[in-house]
């Protein structure tokens, strides 16, 4: 139904107004509960001293990292991330743990205390909109968007809009696409006019956050036998050594004597 | 951009989904049947249907989604103009106002006092006698004029107008001059008009005078103008608010409150003293020309800059970008306009602005477009005509007020003559979709004049405040459950069609005024069976059957003939910056200055203003509008809070001349020291409205009735309050 291969989202927080709209359709598409929402607002409100005065608001929702933390923390298995973009939940195999609250570095997955574990569903998070994006539709959020400040599309094609634009409007904007790099490129691409720390996202490396923590666990075995190899050559030394001083003081006692 | 789904997937889409069917269950009611056989939905209950957003008036064009005979969720129609797609976070929530848990949904009949809340349910049938058997008495024994109508900007406004017309009752109250009346007054008279078009695709230049579009969204409008500030258009912006507009404009001035004509007069100043204006269209279109360069010498860039607090070198500069920018410069002519009792002239100005930048047909300015008649082309229902009016219309139009509309009217002015009795005492209200209550100003005022009445009924899908204070409540069934008449746009006939069925027994306001107009001895000028039939009789010069438009949700319309010839509809034919209508009423033929008032020490200017979540008075109630709005407070600058003792949170008493409210408090610094705010709609008195009940303070309380003479215009910012700790 669709060509795109790899979907993606672009926010541009100087278009986006504040309104909301897309956290209403996001929350009528998704039917979310009246006291929960998988989209929220963040930035810095009105910032500076009248009449000086700076706007700037980002929709927060779910990254969908290239390299999901969420993921590599989830010690069941119930994070995927689809070859073709969207980082999925399984609620069935989800045990509760909170791992990957504590893992993703942007705070997304939020844990639903009202659901036991007959319920399931224990995390909740931004979907992608799979019934409307393999339909042929836009996610909810960015197909009500006035101001065209979210928008949907190829993730290759959205970083050369972004950069054009940047090109186009040097004066405007920060000369930066937040989330082509960043721990290791997320689905999510930002544009901003102000500090993007100040739309409350977090300063990351390029290389991502579980590639190195993964690699750390991929030793832990290989770690633990080498360890375990050099200690227990420590060990044998040690009991041989002991043995020889052993044996050398039984020679010397037997010398001692004789004398 | 990067739509990837093209708009016709989207459809081939619906299409496709519509086309599947399953087994059926029980035999589907009568909207679930119509929308079958139209190929809208399955055996199921499910489908996508087409029909129009209601929860203000852009009335952007929606694609429905419904499940087992739910709407589970709203898209904008790619396909409609006022939607392109996309729809604002009110829009989105449309299905809350259909679902809400406190819903009227049967007939009810007070059996308490007014304002106790106490009701029984009724079966339409005596609901509708009680009302037309009241409605009659009054008519008997006082006359017809002593039935006061009121209703606002709806599609079936048309056969409100039918129902008090053929009553014959002069008394018609709009909500208006609470808004727009200043806009429609002054345009009507400058160029013939009354709601000038803006296009943005061109513009260069765009100044706007408190029109907080970010806001207060018109879906297209709203991304008209993103996308112009995005391509690189300057956007100068008044407002004594830093709004969601003003950071997004090229320029933001905090202008003192009520002096914006002077702002603008001085540019005008600047614009004729120097010769800048496109003298070629002026002398061709404009009446004026002549003396406007020695009218408005007077009005100097120092002058202004002592009045408006804006440095005369920004006046001087913003008039010549301004004149620089040519026929690409747009002079934004407002919505609501209801601001001081000068607001006329700031529109008179801006009026004039739009004249002498000769952008008035051209592509990228004001007036380029629509100046036909709504609804020209389409059929009516045949009618006799309507009973002579002898008696004086209570809001003062015209006798009073000479150049208000007769649509229009001077709805405080109403509800004023009611309380004084003068010229003659109302006695009964017959309110749609409205809630006076809550939008006139001075509440206890408008609860006074409902004392007034013997009898009061209101049509509503709610229990609004002025429900709340009613003797009969009629159900509306929602603009998800109902048809309306159709609506033309952009050479397009658009029809809201029932997405659903009705919830309990809620009804159309076509058929409510059909069966009160059959009780009242006024079939006659109902001549349709039923709303199928209404829309049929419309479509009939169109050739186009209601099955086809239920399935699209438009018809084309046959394109009009334009002639070369530019006329403007106004005595002379040209654009009459100088009037002889207004000379001839006595008042200023040229835009000109009045001097509003100004707040006395410790006072401050309640400005009222829009948040992108909310419609007016009775959009609080929905659910999903309630959950991602912000808590409304009592905006202040956080110097003044300061020094005034007075913290972020607190809770304060803000009173003015005519009430009292409290309100948790916003300090801000985006809001001038000499300004609070509150957002309108808040404060409801009535029980029945479980989210919005004891939610926010009522700015309605507070408003002190003020009326522009010329345009009848509400001057909604020149209330002055105290605040304290409460």
């Amino acid at each position: 139904m669709t060509d795109i291969k790899h979907h993606a989202y672009l926010f541009d927080a100087t278009r986006c107004i504040d309104c909301r709209a897309c956290m209403v359709a996001c929350s009528v598409e998704n039917n979310i509960d009246m006291d929960k929402t998988r989209i929220w607002v963040a930035g810095i409100g009105v910032k500076g001293e009248y009449p000086d005065l700076q706007r700037g608001t980002m929709v927060y929702h779910c990254m969908h990292c290239e390299h999901p933390d969420c993921m590599s923390a989830c010690p069941v298995g119930a994070y995927t991330k689809a070859e073709d973009g969207p980082v999925t939940y399984n609620p069935d195999l989800c045990i509760g743990c909170r791992y990957c609250m504590n893992a993703c570095p942007f705070g997304v997955p939020h844990f639903d205390y009202d659901k036991g574990i007959i319920d399931g569903a224990f995390i909740d998070k931004c979907t992608f909109c799979p019934q409307r994006i393999y339909n042929g539709q836009e996610p909810a959020c960015v197909q009500t968007c006035p101001t065209d400040a979210l928008e949907y599309g190829e993730r290759d094609e959205l970083i050369k809009i972004a950069h054009d634009r940047i090109a186009e409007h040097p004066d405007r904007y920060i000369d930066h696409v937040y989330g082509e790099f960043e721990n290791g490129g997320t689905s999510y691409l930002i544009l901003s006019h102000i500090p993007f720390s100040e739309l409350g996202l977090p300063n990351l490396p390029e290389t991502p956050v579980n590639e190195v923590s993964e690699k750390v666990m991929e030793m832990t075995i290989p770690f633990a036998l080498g360890w375990g190899t050099v200690l227990s050559g420590v060990a044998v030394g040690v009991g041989l050594y002991n043995k020889k001083k052993e044996e050398k003081t039984a020679v010397e006692e037997k010398a001692e004597a004789s004398k | 951009m990067t739509k990837m789904i093209s708009r016709r997937d989207f459809l081939k889409l619906g299409a496709a989904t519509a086309g599947v069917l399953a087994i059926g269950r029980m035999l589907p009611p009568k909207v679930a049947q119509a929308a079958r056989a139209a190929g809208q939905i399955n055996a199921d209950g499910d489908g996508y249907v087409h029909s129009m957003c209601e929860m203000c008036v852009w009335r952007c064009g929606l694609i429905a989604k419904v499940k087992d005979g739910r709407v589970v969720k709203l898209d904008g129609n790619p396909e409609h103009p006022h939607s392109r797609g996309n729809l604002c976070p009110r829009g989105q929530s449309g299905l809350m106002n259909t679902y809400d848990p406190d819903r009227v949904l049967s007939p009810l009949v007070r059996v308490g006092k007014r304002g106790e809340g106490l009701f029984r349910k009724a079966s339409w049938e005596e609901a509708l006698d009680i009302v037309a058997s009241n409605m009659l008495k009054i008519k008997e024994k006082y006359g017809a004029e002593a039935m006061v109508f009121s209703s606002t900007h709806n599609l079936s406004q048309v056969q409100f107008e039918n129902l008090l017309y053929a009553f014959g009752s002069p008394n018609y109250g709009t909500q208006r001059s609470l808004c727009f009346n200043a806009m429609i007054t002054a345009f009507s008279l400058t160029y013939g008009v009354e709601e000038p078009s803006r296009k943005y695709d061109d513009v260069e230049f765009i100044l706007m005078v408190g029109r907080n579009l970010m806001e207060a969204i018109s879906t297209s409008e709203t991304s008209e103008l993103a996308h112009a500030i995005d391509r690189g258009a300057k956007l100068v912006y008044l407002d004594p608010r830093y709004t969601k507009t003003a950071s997004k404009a090229t320029e933001w001035i905090p202008i003192r409150p009520g002096t914006d004509s002077a702002f603008l007069l001085a540019m005008i100043n600047v614009i004729v003293s120097d010769e800048l204006a496109d003298c070629e269209f002026v002398k061709q279109y404009v009446v004026g020309c002549d003396g406007i360069q020695a009218e408005m010498q007077k009005y100097t860039t120092e002058w202004a800059a002592k009045i408006t607090g804006v440095p005369a070198e920004t006046i001087e500069r913003i008039a010549r970008e301004y004149a620089a920018a040519k026929h690409n410069a747009l002079a934004h002519p407002g919505w609501r306009t209801s601001n001081f009792i000068n607001s006329f002239q700031t529109e008179r100005a801006i009026a004039t602005l739009n004249a002498i930048s000769g952008n008035v047909l051209t592509p990228g300015g004001c007036l380029s477009a629509d100046v036909a008649a709504e609804g020209a082309g389409l059929g009516v229902p045949p009618q006799p005509p309507y009973p002579r009016v002898s008696a004086l219309r209570l809001d003062g139009t015209p006798w009073k007020y000479p150049l208000v509309p007769l649509k229009l009217g001077v709805f405080q002015e109403l509800r004023d003559a009611i309380i004084t009795g003068q010229p003659y005492q109302a006695h009964g209200w017959f309110i749609s979709r409205q809630n006076p209550i809550l939008s006139l100003p001075d509440r206890a005022r408008t609860l006074e004049a409902f004392s007034k009445m013997d009898f009061i009924t209101t049509v509503d899908i709610i229990m609004n405040d002025t429900a709340w204070f009613s003797d009969v409540v009629l159900p509306e069934a929602s603009y998800l459950e109902r048809y309306d008449p159709l609506l033309p746009v952009d050479g397009k006939v658009f029809i809201r069609q029932p997405v659903v069925d009705p919830q309990g027994e809620a009804k159309s306001a076509l058929w409510i005024y059909k069966q009160l107009g059959e009780r009242l001895g006024l079939a006659d000028y109902f001549q349709y069976e039923d709303e199928e039939d209404y829309i049929r009789q419309q479509l009939k010069p169109l050739g186009v059957s209601l099955e086809e438009v239920k399935e699209k949700g438009y018809a084309e319309m046959a394109e009009e003939e334009k002639g070369n010839e530019i006329t403007f509809n106004t005595p002379s034919g040209k654009i009459e910056v100088y009037s002889e209508t207004l000379k001839n009423a006595g008042f200023s033929p040229w835009p000109t200055w009045e001097e509003p008032p100004i707040p006395k020490e410790a006072e401050f200017y309640l400005l009222t203003g829009k948040v992108a979540q909310h419609t007016q008075f009775g959009t609080q109630n929905n659910q999903l509008l309630h959950k991602y709005s912000d808590e409304p407070r009592l905006w202040m600058n956080t110097k003044t809070a300061v020094k005034m003792g007075l913290e972020d949170g607190d809770w304060v008493e803000i009173t003015s001349q005519v009430g009292t409210a409290h309100s948790l408090l916003l300090a801000t610094e985006a809001i001038r020291p000499d300004c609070v705010y509150l957002t309108p709609g808040y404060g409801h008195l009535s029980k029945g409205l479980k989210t919005a009940f004891g939610v926010g303070a009522s700015d309605s309380a507070l408003h002190v009735t003020y009326t522009d003479p010329i345009s009848g215009g509400q001057a909604l910012s020149q209330t002055f309050v105290t605040v304290k700790k409460a």
